[in-house]
């Protein structure tokens, strides 16, 4: 005990503050870490749990499990090899001319039911939903020969369940599927096993897709799938069984380029626009500068509501007609620019807010080091070009990244100017015509698919160029 | 303008023929890519011989909102889709035009041709259409010992085998059934009530109402059937998938949903069960392609209208397994006959249009916000919140109020 506040602490004493304060400072810590731990785990738990529905067979699958096949090692190396037995492509598969795909089948046995072998098919099975099942497809049972079944092995076990044991036998019958004779090469090869009533699927080669009919048959998607056409399957029919119906080109493809040119483009626009205009607000002296600077802000005011009418006429009617000419006419739309990338660009790239964060930035740079270039003799647009914009790096990085996720997950105005054909969309309003397509008929796998695939090149840019797109945010922040 | 390049094609055989571009807005999803197969593999060729080319303009996300825009700002297509269920609303904009004298409508089913007439005349023709019927797995009744469910169960038997069924195991139910009027609905018609009486209003404590709602509520209560949300599903086609229940009332368009998710399951497709007023009830659900009253190309719509409807195109769409025709000719197409599961579904979903007190799915111009009480209230039941006297005086309380709103 301390009689007065102000004498010197014994060296006990001192350790003991010391050690006080050391766990003060890991509690914090913890606290801290606790805390931005729960905040990824509410951000970025959903995007993970998606990712891993988008693997499942059945992502609707109730109550949901982390027991995925498509993450087990043992299916893996089955999916390669059956892959490369299929169609001598181990990583995508498929079903060509001359294939034997070698399966096994192991099932239960209880004693008491008499052992029967199992009913192999290769069913004739056409996508149900979607753009699958409008075109027209090969099918893999018009080929597929099943071999007779082979008893491989007969072993008794007993199986340990809360009720009581069971006895029986462990059975393992083999077969082939061949593709004889000459055919087109086919992208999946379906396959049903039923069983009689009473006798349990215990494994097989791949694990089954699905088990129906009350655990008789066990359907399998495809068993020469390949191992990313197993794990990843419905990333892969995101890109193979969206195509054009015309021109059989893969749609999913086109929307993703198309999303990345007009990001592409509109960054650029952006950039170069803004900082210009950036530049001449800040720096220059001219009538009128403050009357243009408020009008810039003002458009920023405005919702995009209000002018999104008038904009859309604009675009639809090509801005002024004269004589049937109007001015989309001079970048190759006399129609309108409407269901085009350059209308889409032209109604979305001007930004008011680029505009602001980019003056921000060049009245924070001292006017000194004009000052200087200027006494050498620099133009204004030299010192704009070579003086003031590489000092503006960190600014035009985090304007990249603004304009790209915002390009990128833009939505609204791709919806209202993208109509048709299909391959003209970008991502979003490519997933919305996914939602109506494959969700009304439960097939979430592919939309999930086409979700994380979308979120992939912003997650990459975040994760790459975070340090400007922080930087970025302060800028636009408080910044004086 | 980058459109469906049918047109390009179609140009280029006609020549110096005067070629009139026909737009036609519709639902996104599927139908583009029906449209551009059925147009190269069937009418495409005699459409361009005539000078006409077609671009489709699919509506994606909300169809009613798209299109009641696009009328009112008068960029709606030459040919437009009229779901049934806000039929009365787009009709009544005055931007339909009357098909009397222009198309012949005998040939189309009675029921879909009604639930297009408004005042006598008749404003679209069904692009195709979809009913309920009675969906069984064949397993579960078999191991059940039950017989499955067929044409001649009345409400009473049919309610007997779904108790069969669901003494089958814990996990077994009878059937799923959704707590909305969207299915529930071609049960009260079934009792021999109506949409709306002769008055025009809505009665939901009509004795025969009344009958429906406690012999649907009763079943879940007592267990025999069960809410697809209590079992994670999201609707009746995901509980049937799950080989769990024994019967889904649902419409041709679960073939597709089974073909993905369920594909080996055995089941049978039947009649709805007979209700006490002796005849069975159902729902139309159906979409039509109306032309724009204010269209520049009236004729050529007529023409592709005709196309698109024509018995030609319908029995192609019926044999790829897209949909139902709305022809009553076709009702002997060989597809109908093959056997095979689907095709059965598909002959009976059809002939169901036909059968008992069939109602388009449709509700005036309130469109399908009537619903909601009723829903509401279905809910209140199952569930065990209200008791049906309860919930159906207040749902009648919304609905009055609801009715008042739109007038």
């Amino acid at each position: 005990m301390r009689a007065d506040a102000a004498a010197p602490l014994s060296h006990a004493e001192q350790r003991a503050l010391e050690h006080w304060q050391a766990r003060r400072r890991w509690a914090r810590a913890g606290l801290v870490y606790a805390l931005m731990l729960a905040f990824a785990i509410v951000f970025v738990g959903p995007l993970l749990f998606a990712t891993l529905s988008s693997l499942k067979t059945d992502p609707l699958e109730y109550p949901p499990t982390l027991a995925i096949p498509q993450l087990q090692l043992r299916n893996w190396t089955a999916a390669a090899q059956l892959g490369q037995a299929g169609a001598g492509d181990r990583w995508f598969g498929g079903f060509a001319p001359g294939a034997v795909v070698p399966f096994e089948i192991s099932y239960f046995v209880p004693d008491g039911v008499a052992l029967s072998e199992p009913e192999v098919v290769v069913p004739r099975r056409r996508p149900g939903a979607g753009l699958g099942a409008v075109l027209a497809i090969e099918f893999a049972a018009d080929y597929a020969t099943v071999s007779e079944l082979e008893l491989r092995a007969d072993v008794p076990v007993t199986i340990e369940t809360p009720a009581e044991d069971l006895r029986g036998r462990q059975v393992t019958y083999a077969f082939t599927i061949a593709y004889e004779g000459e055919g087109p090469v086919i992208d999946r090869l379906p396959l049903d096993v039923t069983a009689d009533l009473g006798m349990r699927y215990v494994e097989s080669t791949l694990t089954a897709s699905r088990l129906e009919r009350r655990g008789r048959t066990a359907s399998f998607n495809d068993v020469a799938p390949g191992l990313l056409g197993y794990v990843l399957r419905n990333y892969v029919r995101t890109f193979n069984e969206v195509r054009s119906p015309a021109t059989r080109e893969s749609l999913f493809l086109a929307w993703i380029g198309n999303s990345f040119t007009f990001a592409f483009v509109r960054i650029v626009v952006t950039l170069v626009i803004a900082s210009m205009a950036g530049y001449a607000l800040a720096r220059l002296r001219f009538r009128g500068r403050s009357l243009i600077f408020m009008l810039v802000l003002f458009s920023q005011m405005v919702p995009l509501q209000v002018l999104f009418i008038s904009n859309y006429l604009v675009l639809r009617d090509g801005i002024v007609t004269i004589d049937g000419f109007t001015l989309s006419s001079l970048w190759g739309y006399p129609g309108g620019m409407l269901n085009s990338l350059t209308g889409l660009v032209f109604v979305t790239a001007l930004n008011a807010g680029a505009v602001f964060i980019m003056k921000q930035f060049f009245e924070s740079i001292p006017r000194e080091v004009e000052e200087a270039a200027m006494i050498d003799g620099a133009s204004h647009w030299r010192r704009y070009w070579n003086v003031v914009l590489p000092m503006a790096r960190p600014a035009l990085g985090a304007l990249t990244i603004l304009t790209f996720q915002g390009a990128w997950n833009d939505f609204f105005w791709p919806f209202i100017v993208l109509t048709s054909p299909e391959r003209i969309k970008t991502l979003p309003i490519g997933l919305l015509s996914f939602r109506n397509t494959y969700g009304a008929v439960g097939d979430w796998g592919l939309i999930l698919a086409g979700a994380v695939l979308s979120a992939i090149p912003v997650i990459i840019l975040f994760v790459v160029f975070q340090r400007y797109f922080l930087e970025g945010v302060s800028f636009g922040g408080g910044k004086e | 303008m980058q459109r469906i390049l049918i047109s390009i094609l179609a140009l280029s055989i006609v020549g110096g023929a005067l070629a009139q571009q026909i737009r036609i807005m519709g639902y996104g999803g599927q139908d583009p890519a029906i449209l551009v197969r059925l147009l190269d593999e069937v009418i495409g060729a005699e459409l361009a011989a005539e000078g006409i080319t077609l671009s489709y303009e699919p509506l994606e996300g909300d169809f009613n909102a798209a299109l009641f825009n696009a009328l009112s700002a008068g960029t709606a297509g030459d040919i437009f889709y009229i779901p049934v269920e806000t039929a009365p609303g787009i009709i009544a904009t005055g931007k339909v035009l009357p098909l009397d004298g222009l198309i012949d409508t005998s040939p189309f089913i009675d029921s879909l041709v009604e639930a297009y007439t408004v005042d006598g005349s008749v404003y679209g023709i069904a692009k195709d259409f979809n009913t309920l019927a009675v969906f069984y797995n064949i397993d579960l009744f078999l191991e059940a010992g039950v017989d499955v469910p067929d044409e001649h169960d009345t409400w009473e038997t049919f309610a007997d085998k779904l108790r069969g069924v669901d003494a089958l195991d814990d996990d077994v139910y009878g059937a799923c059934l959704p707590a909305g009027f969207d299915r529930f609905g071609a049960f009260a018609f079934a009792a021999g009530w109506d949409t709306f009486d002769e008055a025009g209003v809505s009665n939901l404590l009509d004795p025969a109402f009344v009958e429906a709602v406690t012999w649907y509520t009763d079943l879940v209560r007592e267990g025999a059937a069960i809410q697809p949300s209590d079992i994670g599903q999201g609707w009746t086609g995901g509980c049937f998938a799950t080989d769990d229940v024994g019967v889904a009332i649902e419409g041709a368009w679960m073939l597709g949903f089974l073909r993905n998710e369920a594909p080996n399951l055995q089941y049978g497709t039947t009649f709805m069960p007979i209700g006490p007023s002796g005849e069975r009830g159902n729902f139309l659900y159906t979409v039509a392609y109306g032309i724009n009253a204010d269209s520049p190309h009236r004729d050529a719509a007529l023409r592709v209208l005709e196309a698109l409807t024509s018995p030609e195109a319908q029995q192609w769409v019926l044999e790829q397994g897209l949909a139902i025709p709305s022809r009553t000719e076709l009702a002997d197409n060989p597809f109908f006959l093959e056997g095979t599961p689907e095709a059965t579904a598909n002959a009976i979903v059809f002939e169901g249009a036909a059968d008992g007190n069939v109602l388009g799915f449709q509700f005036g111009n309130i469109g399908t916000d009537w619903m909601t009480p009723i829903n509401d209230a279905l809910v209140a039941i199952m569930t065990g919140q209200a008791s049906v006297d309860e919930a159906l005086t207040e749902a009648q309380r919304d609905l009055t109020a609801l009715t008042q709103r739109a007038r």
